[in-house]
């Protein structure tokens, strides 16, 4: 039996029907078409899959889809807004991404860290990262990445 | 992985949780954060025919630490408890094992409540509750229940707990005199990883501040439940801090011989013990001399 669920995905109010055997990864992708969050190891192990659930990064595969109902889900497709966000930007410029499998998930996990922490050391960052796994990069320009974007952000308010 | 179908339902309150839990017996259960329940649904290592969420009842997740009893909701996330001022002032040891729960997605979604419950003998929350000698206060429809943790856990997985009684706030007894804790997990990585092995070392001084009042002794990962190590406690409560320290290495013995761990994937029982071993002194030692340091 479906179950009706009211939630907000990248500020869109959205209604829909789901089934309870469903995470939420699957109603964002398979329901809502939204493929940025990907499924991994479906087990909350590698992180891919993490989207923003109320403010905080959750692994989306280990979260049945009714439990969304009345969240604020944003996932990667909410970032950009007209041009990339400036997290998507220091990923791009600084080589953060070789296959691209784990950067939907690394970029949320890092977006959510800088709204919790503007300037954290690179042990926070890491820290931060460790529940995203990346099979390419060994990490050190994924956390490169997330402390220019952290200073450009600093810089554009201090300007 | 596909999660074979089930009936879910969220409960509004927690009356209607309990009832409708005791109504399906063994083939319901209880969903918390889920990140222990939807990977064993997934597995297939559990097949609910109905899942009872208790996400809306929001009064399960509150932390009250006003009291003498310090009242910790089972709703509560391990990020919560981790994050918390005065539990981290009062019960640092709690939220240092807190925050070494799998990642920081899972601690987000992921209730102490759950991480008992789940009963894992590893689990990462009951070492240093079993320390802090908390009280579960569980619910069933026919009342409320007091059950010590000590009690609580009867084998790998398994929990004294029958269909339709659930965990509902855990109660630690704020220390009267200065105390202080360590917990020390063991991990093949730094994150989203089980524990191999967990030593919680946690004592109290007599409102004097001479003695050592009490000493807990909690380990994870060692036994087929987590266990207290009460003949090392023993050797060491009533002494002062510095002789305390002088008798580690004999005590660190008896906390090894408190213990009866397996070979598994994770590791070995001889290894477990060597490091349980290594880790209480560690724990032991920075305790003892942050309350001496006073």
């Amino acid at each position: 039996m479906k179950i009706p669920i009211e939630f907000v995905v990248n500020g869109e109010p959205q209604a829909l029907f789901v089934k309870p055997n469903h995470t939420l990864l699957d109603v964002l992708r398979d329901d809502l078409g939204l493929l940025g969050a990907k499924k991994g190891c479906g087990e909350g192990k590698c992180g891919t899959c993490t989207v923003i659930m109320d403010g905080k990064p959750v692994n989306s595969c280990l979260i049945l889809a009714p439990r969304a109902d009345g969240s604020d889900i944003i996932t990667v497709e909410g970032l950009a807004d007209g041009e990339p966000h400036p997290m998507q930007k220091a990923f791009v410029e600084q080589g953060a991404v070789q296959c691209g499998f784990c950067t939907p998930g690394m970029i949320m996990t890092a977006c959510a860290l800088l709204d919790e922490k503007s300037d954290p050391s690179e042990e926070e960052i890491r820290l931060a990262l460790s529940g995203n796994l990346c099979r390419c990069t060994g990490y050190a320009k994924i956390v490169e990445a997330v402390q220019v974007c952290a200073q450009r952000i600093q810089q554009d308010k201090g300007a | 992985m596909r999660i074979k179908p089930f009936e879910y339902h969220a409960a509004s309150d927690l009356r209607e949780a309990v009832q409708m839990l005791s109504e399906e017996g063994a083939d319901a259960r209880a969903l918390a954060g889920g990140t222990d329940l939807v990977l064993a649904m997934k597995h297939k290592a559990v097949l609910p025919k109905k899942v009872v969420s208790l996400h809306r009842i929001t009064e399960m997740a509150a932390i009250n630490t006003e009291g003498d009893e310090i009242k910790i909701g089972a709703l509560a996330t391990h990020s919560e408890l981790a994050a918390h001022l005065e539990l981290q002032k009062v019960v640092p040891i709690l939220c240092q094992a807190v925050s070494l729960i799998g990642s920081w997605q899972i601690r987000n979604s992921a209730t102490i409540g759950g991480n008992l419950a789940h009963a894992s003998p590893a689990a990462d929350s009951a070492a240093p509750l079993l320390a802090l000698d908390a009280t579960l206060v569980t619910t069933s429809p026919s009342g409320d229940e007091n059950i010590p943790l000590a009690s609580f856990f009867s084998g790998p997985g398994a929990t004294i707990l029958h269909p339709g009684q659930i965990i509902k706030e855990i109660i630690i007894l704020r220390p009267q005199g200065r105390s202080s804790g360590r917990y020390l997990k063991l991990m093949r990585k730094r994150a989203v990883d089980l524990s191999q092995a967990g030593v919680a070392f946690q004592a109290e001084l007599d409102p004097a501040g001479e003695k050592l009042a009490k000493v807990a002794i909690g380990l994870g990962g060692m036994a087929p439940t987590p266990i207290r190590a009460p003949e090392a406690e023993g050797m060491l409560e009533g002494l002062s801090c510095a002789e305390a320290l002088k008798k580690i290495p004999s005590v660190a013995r008896a906390v090894v011989a408190a213990t009866s761990p397996i070979d598994d994937i994770r590791a070995s029982a001889a290894y477990r013990k060597l490091v349980a071993e290594a880790f209480f002194k560690q724990a032991a030692q920075e305790v003892l001399t942050s309350l001496t340091a006073g």
